[in-house]
């Protein structure tokens, strides 16, 4: 692979994570919003792959592959189970509306980049220059979290998270080892198990995917 | 080296005894780890024994059991007095605690705790470093707090109690961390032996709050005012043993830490500290006494009269401090003695005490005394040896309590000679806020045992009163047997109080007490023949016994009721109870007790010049906790439902107290990088 493809091919891997972050905020059917999460998943196994491939990292490419299973079929397809209970449901009122959310994020990416530039300037590769990228889809992520309502878009932004920190270890030091890297998937195949039994639950319990209804909870 | 392994033995068999009291099945636990704990106690006491006798400590170290800063346990002469102390009260504790046991202290949690927590109050005086110490201290003070609310664990008063107790402890811990922390960080480590070695040249500033932090902690330990207000409520709640062990050793072990940091690592200091010591003790002694005076609740009465005997240790070691800063080491060390012999003493008449009232309590189902009442009839054993500690409390001879305060009050008399104003002032308030308190004293106990155990009973069930166990009188008999040796033969211990006073003031060559059957003080004009003393009392009241029936030989008439003097019917409720006893100290000292009252009168519906009831309530609040205590918490809880208000239960409002501290983090890391 030559540097320049090499380059293209991982600014647009990387760009597509942040864009799927943002797209999770623009669209209101949790449908739409879970097949952007694979996607998303997608890729980030590409990321991986492509710095596996540039630096003949076999672990590298096969945590890629790894991720790709992970977290663009089985995680995506769990997720889609929940929707499937209750197939109109939509993000119907953000607590704050999606061009406001559009806006938010533009702002934390640029916070982002604002806040990596002495992290940026330590690692002066190609990989290196995009860790605001991944910094950024975390935020949005964790933004998503916030102002989100229905308890599957709280999975995804949960998701949308750990994706942005794994482009950030990808991107910063050449791919962490594959037993980090394989207990972190595992760790986040388990979380969405368990957020999925809990979102079920709080259908059946509570009629509605609504995360405001907890607070009758409080005393 | 062999002193060592006792030691450790002693603190294995005491865990053994917790692990026995969790491990066994109910019949057997309480028994099994009673005798594991007189083993440890047996272990201890030899060791303390032989410490005291060779005159040199043991000391143990261990890196592996703590991390980072292992375990060091130094034992040396005070500490060992200490631990005779608490050997003293713990024996006759558990062994009441065996018939005491089904009223709370046969659960498996009571059975567990009970023997690690005298297994830490036997560990405490030999901990030889801040980490050992702290460790220990923190465990003693967790298990006695388990144990407060052991027994009724459902009623509200108990957990109040609970609350009480654990907030002021873990005050007190926290201020007695903060300054063995200073102490650590000036002196480049943390055994007890290399802070005394540096902690003598430390600014004084530093050295002053040092002192300040232990004696809030070690304070709110001893029940000093005003940290005093968790005694009356914790030791009404414990199982008696436990309030035995708590008022008899673990107070004391607070003026152990107070002389430790004092003396031993501070080595002394300005007169001003031990201004504030006597002062101390002095406020505690005369504000225990009064409210032992007023009080209806045994415990509670005892619970305050804690306080007012701590009040004297430490007017005891202020005074001793006071000595010491002036260069005069012979009343420094009397002081320190007598203080040590208060303690002692006050270990076995109180310990004896608690362990009656729970006697009483376990008899009756009640503490108050206005419910009680002819006692000594229906439980005679209790009851005389109930008269005698409260005897020996009131200072009588020849009874133990008279010898502690003749001695305190040797020290503060021939105090005359120090030539410090704020001294020259201060020792006699001393003696005179000594007199009022061993007054005060007679009263409270003239109550007790008057109302309690005199008189006509005011209850059924005080009517249908029977005797304990017997393994519950033995055991208040075994303390009460300390209080009359130590009476009539005092010097059985003055070779133990001298080797540990002179640890804690270091370059006293000379003798402090004349040994021999009389008590003599080395270069003072004081004496006293306490077995002189005790034989011509006894020959006395035997000469009286003589005099009489020979006198009476015509034979006497007989005295019968002819009129009754007007009272046809004589009831219980004729007699003075104990609210009453206390009304014309209450009237004098109204001012500091502040008592409610409530008089409320109810009329016939028909008229209201014919009343049809009336209630009179009166109620003695402590108004330290009422002044000092309330707004505190009053301040707490406003501030708590401020706090509350950030947690409305909303999962989206919780994400962005996340989210915006991580977005100021990273702007305030894009501004400054």
């Amino acid at each position: 692979m030559s540097a320049s493809t090499y380059t293209n091919v991982l600014g647009l891997a990387a760009a597509a994570v942040l864009l799927c972050a943002v797209v999770t905020l623009w669209r209101r059917s949790l449908g739409a919003i879970v097949r952007t999460l694979a996607v998303q998943g997608a890729a980030l196994a590409c990321v991986a792959t492509v710095i596996g491939l540039h630096e003949h990292d076999v672990g590298l490419i096969v945590v890629g592959l790894l991720v790709l299973g992970a977290k663009a079929v089985v995680v995506p397809l769990l997720i889609g189970r929940v929707v499937r209970h209750d197939p109109n449901s939509r993000e119907t009122d953000p607590l704050v509306n999606v061009p406001a959310s559009l806006v938010a994020a533009g702002a934390l990416t640029f916070l982002a980049f604002a806040a990596t530039r002495s992290v940026t300037s330590l690692v002066p590769t190609t990989a290196g220059r995009l860790i605001p990228i991944g910094l950024a889809a975390m935020l949005v992520g964790f933004f998503a979290l916030v102002t989100r309502r229905k308890a599957v878009s709280q999975i995804v932004g949960i998701l949308l998270v750990d994706n942005g920190v794994a482009l950030v270890a990808f991107l910063a030091t050449a791919g962490v080892p594959l037993l980090v890297e394989l207990g972190a998937s595992l760790d986040v195949l388990l979380a969405v198990i368990v957020l999925r039994v809990l979102a079920i639950q709080m259908r059946s319990r509570l009629g509605s995917f609504d995360l405001d209804q907890l607070t009758e909870l409080h005393d | 080296m062999t002193a060592g392994v006792l030691v450790v033995a002693g603190a294995l068999l005491g865990l053994g005894g917790a692990i026995a009291g969790a491990l066994l099945p109910k019949g057997w636990r309480v028994r099994a780890a009673t005798a594991l704990i007189w083993a440890a106690c047996g272990c201890e006491a030899a060791a303390a024994i032989h410490v005291l006798a060779i005159d040199r400590p043991i000391v143990l170290r261990s890196t592996e059991l703590l991390p980072f800063t292992g375990v060091t346990l130094v034992l040396n002469s005070l500490g060992a007095f200490f631990v005779l102390l608490v050997v003293m009260v713990a024996v006759p504790a558990t062994l009441y605690g065996i018939g005491y046991a089904s009223h709370g202290l046969d659960t498996r949690t009571a059975a567990c705790v009970f023997p690690l927590f005298v297994t830490t109050l036997l560990l405490v005086p030999t901990a030889g470093s801040v980490a050992t110490f702290m460790a220990l201290w923190e465990l003693m003070a967790l298990t006695s707090l388990l144990l407060v609310l052991v027994d009724h664990s459902a009623s509200e008063a108990s957990r109040s109690a609970g609350t009480w107790y654990a907030v002021l402890t873990h005050v007190g811990a926290a201020t007695i961390l903060v300054a063995f922390l200073i102490l650590a960080a000036h002196s480049g480590g943390q055994t007890f032996a290399a802070i005394a070695v540096h902690a003598r040249h430390l600014a004084s500033g530093v050295r002053a709050l040092v002192f300040m932090l232990a004696l809030v902690g070690f304070g709110s330990k001893a029940g000093a005012v005003p940290f005093h207000v968790w005694l009356p409520k914790a030791h009404p709640e414990a199982p008696s043993p436990v309030s035995a062990l708590m008022s008899g050793a673990m107070v004391a072990l607070g003026v152990y830490g107070i002389v430790l940091v004092g003396d031993d690592l501070l080595g002394g200091g300005p007169v001003w500290w031990w201004l504030v010591v006597l002062v101390l003790g002095g406020a505690s002694a005369l504000f225990g006494s009064l409210h032992a005076a007023s009080s209806t609740d045994l415990k509670r009465l005892l619970a305050y009269s804690t306080t007012d005997n701590i009040g004297l240790v430490l007017l005891a070691v202020g005074a001793a401090g006071l000595y010491d800063a002036t260069r005069h080491p012979l009343l420094a060390a009397l002081s320190l003695v007598s203080a040590l012999v208060l303690l002692f003493n006050h270990a076995a008449f109180k310990g004896a005490l608690f362990l009656s009232a729970g006697s009483v309590q376990v008899a009756t189902g009640s503490r108050d005394l206005d419910r009680l009442g002819g006692l000594l009839r229906r439980m005679p054993q209790t009851g005389a040896l109930f008269l005698v500690a409260a005897a020996a409390i009131s200072a009588l001879p020849p009874l133990n309590g008279f010898i502690g305060e003749w001695l305190l009050f040797q020290s503060l008399l021939h105090g005359a000679v120090i030539g410090s104003t704020a001294a020259d002032i201060a020792i006699p308030l001393a003696v005179a806020a000594l007199a009022l308190t061993a007054g005060l004293t007679v009263v409270a106990f003239v109550k007790a045992v008057g109302i309690g155990f005199l008189g006509r009973p005011r209850s059924e069930s005080a009517d249908e009163a029977t005797e304990v166990p017997r393994t519950m009188r033995l055991a208040v008999g075994l303390l009460v047997a300390v209080c009359v040796v130590l009476g009539v033969a005092p010097t059985l211990i003055f070779p133990a109080v001298e080797r540990a006073v002179k640890t804690a003031l270091p370059g006293l060559g000379t003798r402090i007490l004349a040994h021999g059957v009389d008590l003599q003080v080395v270069g003072l004009r004081g004496m006293l023949a306490p077995a002189a003393l005790a034989g011509s009392l006894a020959g006395a009241v035997v000469g009286i016994m003589v005099l009489r029936r020979a006198l009476s030989r015509q034979p006497t008439p007989r005295v019968v009721e002819a009129w009754g003097c007007g009272r046809q019917l004589q009831t219980a409720r004729m007699q003075y109870t104990a609210t009453s006893f206390a009304e014309p100290v209450q009237r004098v000292f109204d001012d500091v007790l502040r008592p409610v009252q409530d008089l409320d009168v109810t009329h016939v519906a028909e008229s209201r010049y014919v009343i049809e009831s009336v209630t009179f309530a009166n109620t003695v609040d402590d108004a330290i906790e009422r002044s000092l205590y309330t707004p505190v918490i009053r301040a707490v809880r406003r501030w708590g439902q401020v706090a509350r208000r950030l947690q409305p239960g909303s999962v989206h409002r919780y994400l962005a107290y996340g989210l915006g501290a991580l977005v100021i983090l990273l702007v305030a890391v894009a501004v400054m990088g």
